[in-house]
């Protein structure tokens, strides 16, 4: 995983809205080829539709006690190839 | 939960719930002034009909209205199985069950009993219609959290309620139908600890670690209280029902409930001594007094108090309605209706493309210091509340707080709303 790659950014000890005011706050400064890796104690449904319809997409996976997701821009193969290879290797770790 | 079934689309409009929540807190206020007008001596039996009156206002004007509005508004969220036709729905519903409780309130206060046959039909036309629609949305629920279950069994709770209640009113409505007064009791229990209770449990399964930062609650704790206590509720309502026979079930019957709700109180404490980050917060302090005020009255209900102590069930009833149910409720509304607000302006910036804009966070909705100083004149009126069932001197005081308690809540939601507007006429 390059770091350089990734934005990394953990929501777990905050109340909603504030993880999904965060994680849109930061997609919209993610530069070519980054994406976002979100850590929070549950699942962010509700982020789900509001990444759509700005244009990013996103991969889940459970981490320990909360899961982490993987936000990227759906034009952007270079964040995705980045951000697929993070999730999985956060699958295997 | 099913994250793919979980949309925007989905949640209701903002009105929906709201026209719920800024009308109970006026039945609130109308219960005090009713408080103040008669003074001590609605405190002065638990069949006063100034008294009754009151506790109607509270519990159905209040507390039903509340969680009628805010179970519309979770059913989407939380279980992804939205209310058919929900503007319709909840509209019909409103009006059925404001109409209901002023009609029984009046014929209480009055006693005129032509007004208990429309108040009959209202209350049971609109509660008929929550409980088939909830009923349908459960059935069609697309997740199986401990959260339906609970909810399925409060609903049955809230049934059962009803027909007592409509059985009740009809022996003040019909003169030729005798006032079958041992079903109070099981009137009172069935809507406390089976319809408000249940629910509240249900819900503080989803909302307690997600607004307070808690872990989870014990997994089997999520699956077996609701249903432990339903059945400890079915033991001791047989009990009732047929002493000659089944006298024998009050016993394990009020034992579980008192131990169901006792474990209950004790977790949600325990889980919010541990939350994540220890910052205050109203609608904690909420909670903590609402589950400390549940404590106390299983405390009086296990000492078999309700019988043998002088105003025990006064006590009883103020701790478990004004205390338990009626802190959670607000608490909870500190939490929901700034969120609501929040979700609407952000899905309403979200269809107009205006990603970029700054929408106000929920602190900016719902100002600390006003809710701050809701809790303590709340908290105060609780108080005054408790001591007037022993000192009748203090009853038009403690109503006068309740009032203010109340108006200053209706206010605090009214400000909610009036964010929302601004924004959404400024977009």
């Amino acid at each position: 995983m390059s770091s350089d790659a990734e934005s990394f950014l953990d929501v777990s000890d905050l109340e909603p809205p504030e993880p999904l005011v965060r994680a849109l706050a930061r997609i919209g400064a993610l530069k070519e080829g980054q994406y976002l890796r979100m850590r929070h104690r549950r699942e962010p449904c509700l982020l789900y539709p509001n990444l759509e319809q700005r244009g990013f997409t996103h991969l889940t996976r459970t981490s320990g006690s909360g899961f982490d997701v993987f936000i990227w821009r759906k034009d952007d193969s270079a964040a995705e190839q980045a951000a697929c290879a993070a999730a999985d290797e956060s699958l295997g770790g | 939960m099913n994250p793919a079934a979980l949309s925007l689309e989905q949640t209701p409009p903002l009105s929906v719930p709201m026209r719920f929540f800024l009308t109970a807190p006026l039945f609130v206020v109308a219960a005090a002034a009713v408080m103040l007008w008669y003074g001590p001596v609605v405190l002065s039996s638990r069949w006063m009909p100034s008294l009754l009156a009151v506790t109607h206002f509270v519990t159905l004007g209040f507390l039903a209205m509340i969680m009628i509005g805010a179970v519309q508004q979770l059913l989407p969220i939380l279980m992804a199985s939205p209310v058919p036709r929900p503007q319709l729905t909840s509209r019909a519903i409103h009006l059925l069950l404001t109409t209901g409780t002023l009609l029984l309130g009046t014929g209480m206060l009055t006693g005129r009993a032509g007004l208990f046959i429309p108040a009959m039909v209202s209350l049971g036309a609109g509660l008929l219609i929550f409980i088939v629609v909830v009923a349908y949305c459960l059935i069609h629920a697309r997740s199986s959290h401990a959260t339906v279950s609970a909810m399925a069994l409060a609903i049955t709770g809230l049934a059962v309620t009803s027909g007592i209640g409509l059985v009740l009113a009809g022996g003040y409505g019909l003169a030729f139908f005798q006032l079958p007064r041992y079903l109070t009791d099981l009137h009172l229990v069935w809507g406390l600890l089976g319809w408000v209770g249940l629910l509240v449990i249900g819900i503080a399964y989803q909302v307690v670690p997600m607004f307070q930062l808690t872990s989870n609650y014990p997994a089997v704790v999520m699956r077996w209280l609701p249903r432990g206590l339903f059945l400890a509720l079915l033991l001791w309502s047989v009990a009732q029902l047929f002493p000659a026979s089944y006298y024998w079930l009050e016993l394990p019957g009020g034992a579980g409930l008192a131990a169901g709700y006792v474990s209950f109180a004790v977790i949600t404490l325990l889980l919010q001594q541990r939350r994540r980050r220890q910052v205050s917060d109203v609608s904690v302090n909420y909670w903590r007094l609402a589950l400390v005020s549940l404590l106390l009255a299983m405390v009086l209900w296990g000492v078999d108090g309700l019988t043998t102590l002088q105003h025990a069930e006064l006590l009883f009833g103020v701790l478990l309605v004004l205390g338990f149910s009626m802190s959670v409720v607000s608490g909870m509304l500190y939490k929901i209706v700034p969120f609501l607000v929040w979700l609407h302006l952000n899905n309403h910036m979200q269809a107009a493309g205006r990603w970029g804009e700054k929408i106000p966070n929920m602190k900016q909705i719902l100002p600390e210091l006003h809710s701050r100083w809701q809790f303590w004149l709340q908290f105060a009126a609780l108080l005054l509340m408790l001591g007037a069932v022993l000192w009748p001197l203090l009853t038009r005081p403690a109503a006068a707080c309740l009032l203010v308690a109340f108006a200053l809540l209706w206010w605090n939601l009214l400000e909610g709303v009036r964010v929302y507007l601004r924004y959404v006429r400024a977009v």
